[in-house]
């Protein structure tokens, strides 16, 4: 798992942790976690999660219009619909399955690969586009 | 006498408002609830969760009693919505559902065991194949499962039995209300020709949950996951081993005129 911290960069695999809402009185499963390789949905959340993994370059222009490209292609947003580095995934009407395709696009335009937790702090599409661009960053150096 | 037991469609594609109808209708709801419903950039999104609403606070009304201005509905963390207000027995464990996709939305609710619920309508990848498409689902099925997709037949099939096991899979993560982080490679479904499903957790099969899937029309299809909550002994709850309830269509014009 690629980690970006400063300059740095680790790879390790690091479990991730989820722990479910105790629901209306329900309490259902506490917390469970699984080690190594991604096996849960990159989740654009409607509000960012804390994020110990700060981003730390913004996007070029070329790479947040290759993001915008992308996201409206894949969302199949009208002509007239305007998508920007401040549009929200939210509101653009993304769905789990949209959220995998939309990643896994990326992924595939860039050569890179979005890890979870990183995916968790994506708002809006300006996040993803300075996210992708410290992975590509990242991958050259 | 009630039972707390819902399972409602609406068929959005039927409702087409004008402006003016769409304002009326989105003023029955608290400012959050608009403001949320107005955030969304495509009409049709807006429309689902407009009617999403409708539902919800519908249902609680008729179920519960609550009059539409006192109903409270919030959301967790990941997003699930639930009843904030507070319920006496019988119905203190009261919870529901809801989705849309393509042209339904519906709700489902249950008394004690937690319900989700999931609507999938099937849609042929445009800019890629089908198994392209199923592809870049592969890390969220278990190897048994793609290999039933695989062994489907023609591209259309995959795609359908694809589409299935998604809409189990996330009737389950939405009952349990975990979001979309949760592990799906961790669900592994059984079934006999999409009957008597029923769900392995981490190789283990879990005996309380339940399972539905029903075709709507020949492009989608609904999931109900209900499952009995921790504190819930399996012998007290004779709902799990109930026939699955049926749906009924309602439509919006309907829903709104029983508001008051």
């Amino acid at each position: 798992m690629a980690s970006v911290t400063g300059t740095a960069i680790s790879i390790s695999a690091r479990p991730s942790r989820r722990s479910l809402q105790v629901f209306n009185g329900l309490s259902v499963v506490k917390s469970v976690s699984f080690a190594g390789q991604r096996k849960s949905i990159p989740s654009i959340r409607s509000h960012p999660a804390t994020s110990r993994f700060r981003v730390s370059c913004a996007a070029k222009p070329e790479t947040l219009e290759k993001v915008c490209n992308i996201v409206k292609k894949q969302l199949a947003l009208p002509e007239n619909a305007t998508v920007a580095g401040h549009s929200k995934f939210a509101d653009l009407g993304a769905d789990s399955l949209d959220t995998v395709e939309v990643v896994m696009g990326l992924e595939e335009a860039f050569g890179i690969t979005v890890e979870e937790d990183s995916a968790q702090s994506i708002v809006t599409v300006q996040d993803a586009a300075d996210l992708i661009e410290d992975l590509v960053c990242a991958k050259s150096a | 006498m009630e039972n707390g037991v819902r399972r409602w469609l609406v068929n959005v594609s039927q409702w087409n408002p004008s402006e003016a109808q769409f304002a009326s209708v989105i003023s029955l709801f608290p400012v959050d609830e608009q403001t949320a419903i107005t955030r969304y950039i495509k009409f049709e999104d807006k429309k689902r969760a407009l009617v999403s609403r409708l539902l919800q606070y519908s249902l609680v009304h008729e179920v519960l009693g609550i009059p539409f201005d006192k109903i409270i509905i919030h959301r967790t963390a990941e997003g699930k919505p639930y009843l904030k207000n507070s319920i006496d027995f019988p119905f203190s464990n009261f919870n529901f559902n809801v989705s849309h996709h393509g042209d339904y939305v519906g709700i489902a609710s249950e008394p004690l065991c937690l319900v989700g619920l999931d609507i999938v309508s099937i849609t042929t990848p445009k800019q890629e194949t089908e198994l392209e498409f199923i592809n870049n689902f592969s890390p969220y099925l278990t190897v048994l499962e793609w290999k039933n997709i695989a062994h489907a037949g023609s591209s259309e099939e995959m795609l359908a039995q694809f589409y299935r096991y998604w809409c189990l899979k996330e009737a389950f993560v939405k009952a349990i209300g975990a979001g979309l982080g949760y592990g799906l490679r961790r669900l592994e479904f059984h079934h006999t020709n999409w009957t008597g499903i029923s769900v392995y957790i981490d190789g283990v099969e879990s005996k309380k949950w339940r399972f539905s899937l029903s075709k709507l029309d020949e492009k989608h299809w609904v999931s109900i996951a209900s499952g009995l909550p921790n504190k819930a002994d399996e012998l007290c709850c004779s709902n799990l081993s109930l026939p699955e309830l049926g749906f009924t269509f309602r439509t919006v014009e309907e829903l709104i005129s029983n508001v008051n």
